[in-house]
């Protein structure tokens, strides 16, 4: 039996009087790879920020293996990618790496950053700045940050929005690889074929709670697009 | 340390690379001096009384400038959240944007302080030495209440009227305290009064620091 990497329990959260999520309860073991899967203003983004202690829960707790989210122990153990991408437009890539492998305390950073850099096919631009790339290299050198200090869980939010065919084929082969050192993965996505390809299971989140969780083994992601995505639904 | 270390260098790697905020600062600066020191046809006995009040109205507008830059970077590419899903407490960040933004201060004051003596045609001598804990310390002062005030406002739509709104009030004291400093200073007057002032300004500044870098964590929540 895996041990649980993070758990909710009865999780809510509100912006004054509009609400973001309704009692959510979750748990996912070590080395899942798990698709939260909604549509826009579901709260899949919500649900990120508070697993990542970026946002505190309105009500219910959180735990992130076995402690607080917002403990230092614990983020330094975890990646967040999104559509934001954490970098300095000012600094070549290997600056913004080494930056991050300073607040990760990275040991022997300057082989990791070289590593990462070849993973994402960057190395060849290190010296360039981050303002002259292009926005399919930017979210690349974004993967090479997040995975620069080796976390062992890695909150994908939306992570292939404006990516190119190339590094979207990029990204996945990254996360299957990823999967396969036993990481724990979370990814929010429109995408659902993305999601059936890599993720062994899927949560649902619609009108702000979870609706559906489930095994994508035994799940027809077009029997699901119909039933949760079809147009008439999305009006609702 | 290691985080307060790395963000103090990102943000002068970052600043030696465009001198965005010190090119910006000084030519302000200068704008300031040159408008009053061509409007005014004043004596040089008036212009020694009025020119450290312009010397602090220079630094200190020239240092929101630099207060709203330097938090205006961490904006781009959400770095602000990145900051706040960093495995350090948040007074390491503190820390580390507050000797950012005070060096870079501190070298614009130095590029900005011989123009300074040649527009208003101070006297050099071996008081004017003096003003280099002066300067410091008014200058700590205004960074260390600057930088957390500033990390509140970056989050507003608002950012540069809400730093005004809330630092004038508080850093007014120091500024006022400073430019006595300074006027003792450059008017050969520092007997007496001079060092319990100085202990004064220095006494705030470090309440003011010790205070931000307690609270850092809290602005970095939701």
């Amino acid at each position: 039996m895996t041990k649980i990497a993070l758990s909710l329990s009865g999780v809510s959260k509100d912006f004054g009087r509009i609400i973001a999520l309704r009692n959510i309860n979750l748990a996912v073991h070590t080395g899942e790879f798990v698709s939260i899967l909604g549509r826009n203003g579901a709260g899949k983004t919500t649900l990120l920020n508070i697993i990542s202690g970026v946002s505190k829960p309105s009500s219910g707790t959180v735990k992130l293996f076995g402690g607080a989210p917002h403990l230092a122990e614990h983020k330094a153990k975890m990646a967040v990618i999104s559509h934001e991408m954490f970098l300095y437009g000012g600094l070549t890539a290997y600056e913004n790496l080494e930056y991050y492998a300073r607040i990760y305390n990275v040991q022997d950073s300057a082989a990791a950053i070289i590593t990462a850099l070849k993973a994402v096919e960057l190395l060849h631009r290190r010296f360039d700045l981050v303002a002259t790339f292009s926005r399919g290299m930017t979210q690349r050198l974004t993967i090479a940050r997040a995975l620069l200090h080796s976390p062992a869980l890695l909150l994908l939010d939306e992570p292939f929005t404006g990516l190119d065919q190339h590094a979207v084929g990029m990204l996945i082969a990254i996360l299957a690889k990823q999967k396969q050192h036993g990481r724990t993965i979370l990814l929010t996505t429109h995408d659902l074929h993305t999601a059936h390809t890599l993720s062994e299971r899927y949560i649902i989140l619609e009108k702000h709670r979870i609706v559906q969780d489930g095994s994508m083994a035994e799940t027809d992601p077009d029997e699901l697009r119909s039933k949760y995505f079809t147009a008439e639904r999305m009006e609702v | 340390m290691n985080a307060a270390y790395a963000i103090l260098r990102k943000d002068l790697q970052l600043e030696f690379r465009s001198k965005e905020s010190i090119l910006a600062m000084w030519i302000f600066s200068l704008l300031i001096f040159v408008i009053f020191n061509f409007t005014f046809e004043v004596s040089r006995l008036v212009m020694l009384e009025i020119a450290p009040g312009l010397l602090w109205v220079a630094f200190i507008f020239s240092g929101m400038f630099g207060l709203n830059h330097s938090f205006a970077v961490e904006k781009e590419h959400g770095n602000l959240r990145a900051m706040a899903l960093m495995p350090v407490d948040g007074s390491q960040i503190y820390l580390g944007k507050f000797l950012s933004v005070t060096v870079i201060m501190l070298m614009f004051e130095m590029l900005i302080f011989p123009i300074f003596i040649i527009f208003y045609d101070l006297q050099l001598s071996l008081n004017m030495l003096l003003l280099i804990p002066v300067l410091l310390a008014g200058t700590i002062g205004f960074t260390s209440l600057g930088t957390i005030l500033s990390g509140v406002s970056v989050q507003t739509r608002n950012q540069q009227i809400l730093l005004s709104l809330l630092l004038w009030p508080l850093v007014s004291p120091i500024i006022i305290w400073s430019v006595t400093l300074t006027s003792m200073v450059l008017g050969g007057n520092i007997a007496g009064g001079f060092y319990p002032l100085l202990v004064r300004v220095i006494s705030f500044d470090v309440i003011f620091f010790t205070i931000s870098y307690l609270l850092f964590n809290f602005i970095l929540e939701d």
